[in-house]
């Protein structure tokens, strides 16, 4: 036993991998697929989460009248579009829009001579989340119109002092912490998978009766799985970086965060796979113990904005530490307490206990007949 | 260093209530080609994975090569070579590259490799398909590969688990030279089969499991001598007295005697050789024209050891 043999052994395990995996197409379809719907299905939510689609009827086009749009545009609340009232009333009740906002005649006038203006709110609450969006969102820009149009009248205003350097948009905020969902569903999915076909095909027998030591054989699996995951990974960084316009801060520290993320959850799967044994029970437990974290690891704010139980959870999965390391790599800040050292230092972990956990079951293999 | 290849001193495997493998003791000679036999489910495969290292003893000491199983089985593992029952090849590969990483885990040295497949390939038929997928191989053609595969590390013992399972005649001829050439060459071997005509044909020593019990270790031929029943028919003239048939049948050792169409049947069991007194007999009372022996085989040896009931 050698250094030399180690060596040999890393190489050709994930040497081995690679080869077997370009032969899998369910392996491909695992690694291509289920991150590229991952960034498709939450792009669409954010999306259409984020924005009311609502119809403005202006029956002034005076330049208050405009102004007030204007603020309703920039509010950041509504999608919106002006049309005339016949085409606003058939699209709310085709379920199109979730509201129409009606500018009243003699808008400008009115708000000129100080009398009262009632705005029509026709609002489709079919649902609170965006009703209430509406509801908050039309008096916030009453507020704002009219310390814009009036700063004499209104004299509260808010002094805005930022945590941040700069204010990041929800889509590209998201899309990070889609690309970290990414990296650790495929990779420990991927993992899983490698792991469980050597029981299912019973190669693990030529494994497990040659000299090789465990923790090569365990580190291989890692390196080979790794260097397959690196294409959907890098596809989906491509798109995020490129079609979201979430770009990198830090692309080197991007590029090593990427590494160690898909080498802990490589690692991860692989330990799973390793227990598990096949590929059926594998897959589906791999995604349903993965989603849940990944909603409970920070993906849409902070995970401690989540509550302490969730918060809790988070701390315990490799996810959290990566969607805060990520956030740092693309937009420069630490979303939540631990530093970026403490986020690697924690993900590093991961990946040794898992290839040390894996070596242990691999030397623990029994065969029973 | 161990006149024994391998060593089973009080074995017992047990898998909850279940006992797979009881108190068996069995010595493996160096040189030897030791064949494991018993119906489906009698232990010979938990034997041969403890035998491998890939199974522990509930109980009792595995001994390979002088070296303790329990506690030294990786430094071990480069003088063995296994041909597992479900061949354990990467079919999605090619043979060549089965080969290669076999001989990376085996830390074979690169020197000299390619010369060794090549030899190897050549020797189980496989040299133009070598660039295949093993997935496009018949049964018999993946067992040699792994018969190849096995030998590519230079084993000092071998184990193959059925290595003819499902495999074509012509296969299965071809295999049992490459085994036969293994003991040429002095290395060990230990196969477990179902097929009886193939331990008779390649195994210096037998052992016969049931029910994870050790019930008889011998030579093929001590075994048929002990175990098997041998047949002498006799044909006489003139037809003797119904008398000769009683007499027959309390001679020490005659199990059986049946007459039929001129010719008496004389079934002998195990060991006994009672031909002599047979003839003498008979001859007494009549002229014998014709004498024929039927040696037992090994089929019969089996079934009369381990019952004709159906395993699962």
């Amino acid at each position: 036993m050698s250094l030399d043999h180690d060596l040999r052994v890393i190489r050709a395990t994930a040497g081995n991998d690679i080869r077997v995996a370009l032969t899998d197409r369910l392996f491909f379809l695992t690694g291509l697929i289920i991150p590229f719907n991952f960034l498709l299905v939450f792009i669409l939510f954010a999306f259409s989460g984020g924005l009311a689609p609502t119809a403005v009827v202006m029956e002034d086009n005076g330049p208050l009248a405009q102004q007030f749009v204007a603020t309703m545009r920039n509010s950041h609340s509504f999608r919106i579009h002006v049309t005339d009232a016949a085409r606003a009333q058939r699209e709310i009740e085709a379920g199109g829009i979730v509201a129409v906002v009606t500018i009243p005649p003699r808008f400008d006038s009115d708000l000129q001579s100080g009398r009262r203006v009632e705005l029509p709110v026709m609002v489709n609450n079919l649902q609170t989340d965006f009703t209430n969006d509406i509801r908050r969102a039309i008096p916030l820009a009453i507020t704002n119109f009219y310390a814009a149009a009036y700063p004499d009248q209104v004299v509260v205003r808010t002094r805005e002092v930022d945590v941040q350097a700069h204010d990041t948009d929800y889509v590209p905020y998201l899309a990070v912490s889609v690309v970290v969902a990414a990296v650790l569903i495929t990779g420990i999915l991927q993992g899983a998978i490698v792991a469980a076909r050597e029981y299912e095909t019973h190669t693990i027998k030529e494994l497990m009766l040659s000299p090789a030591p465990r923790w090569a054989l365990a580190a291989g699996k890692v390196i080979g799985t790794l260097t397959l995951n690196m294409v959907a990974v890098v596809l989906v960084t491509l798109v995020v970086v490129f079609l979201v316009g979430a770009r990198p801060t830090h692309p080197i520290e991007l590029i090593g965060l990427a590494l160690l993320t898909m080498a802990a959850s490589v690692a991860i799967g692989i330990l799973a796979g390793s227990l598990l044994r096949r590929r059926q029970a594998a897959i589906p437990l791999s995604i349903g113990i993965t989603l849940p974290l990944f909603f409970m690891s920070g993906p849409f704010g902070p995970a401690n904005w989540l509550g302490p139980v969730a918060g809790a959870i988070a701390f315990a999965s490799p996810m959290f530490y990566a969607i805060e390391a990520f956030q740092h790599a693309f937009h420069g800040y630490q979303t939540a307490q631990p530093s970026l050292t403490a986020d690697v230092v924690v993900l590093v972990g991961f990946a040794v206990v898992s290839v040390l956990a894996t070596s242990w079951v691999l030397s623990r293999v029994r065969v029973d007949h | 260093m161990t006149d024994y290849a391998i060593e089973l001193t009080g074995v017992s495997k047990r898998f909850g209530n279940f006992t797979a493998v009881s108190d068996l003791t069995l010595r493996v000679a160096q040189g030897e080609i030791f064949g494991l036999l018993g119906p489906n489910g009698s232990g010979k495969t938990t034997t041969i994975n403890m035998v491998g290292g890939l199974s522990q003893p509930s109980s009792g000491q595995v001994s390979v090569l002088g070296h303790d199983m329990a506690s030294d089985s990786r430094s071990m593992r480069r003088s063995l070579g296994s041909v597992p029952q479900e061949t354990a090849l990467y079919e999605e590969l090619s043979a060549e590259a089965n080969l290669r990483f076999h001989a990376d885990l085996f830390d074979v040295a690169r020197h000299g490799l390619e010369q060794r497949m090549t030899h190897l390939l050549e020797l189980v038929g496989l040299q133009d398909r070598r660039r295949s997928r093993v997935s496009t191989y018949s049964g018999g053609m993946k067992r040699r590969l792994a018969l190849a595969r096995a030998l590519l590390h230079d084993p000092e013992l071998l184990y193959l688990d059925e290595p003819t399972l499902g495999v074509d005649v012509q296969s299965r001829r071809a295999l049992w030279d490459y085994i036969l050439d293994l003991k040429q060459q002095g290395k060990t071997a230990l196969i477990t089969t179902n097929y009886l005509e193939e331990a008779n044909a390649l195994c210096d020593r037998i052992a016969i499991l049931d029910h994870g019990k050790l019930v008889a270790e011998d030579t093929p031929s001590n075994l048929k001598r002990k175990y098997g029943d041998t047949v002498i028919d006799l044909v006489l003239e003139p037809w003797p007295e119904p008398e000769l048939i009683l007499q027959l049948r309390k001679l020490t050792g005659v199990a059986d005697v049946t007459h039929a169409d001129g010719v008496i049947k004389v079934t002998v069991e195990g060991e006994h050789s009672v031909a002599g007194e047979v003839v003498t007999l008979v001859t007494r009372q009549s002229r014998l024209v014709g004498i024929n022996q039927h040696q037992p085989n090994l089929e019969e040896v089996f079934l009369s050891l381990t019952g004709r009931g159906l395993r699962d």
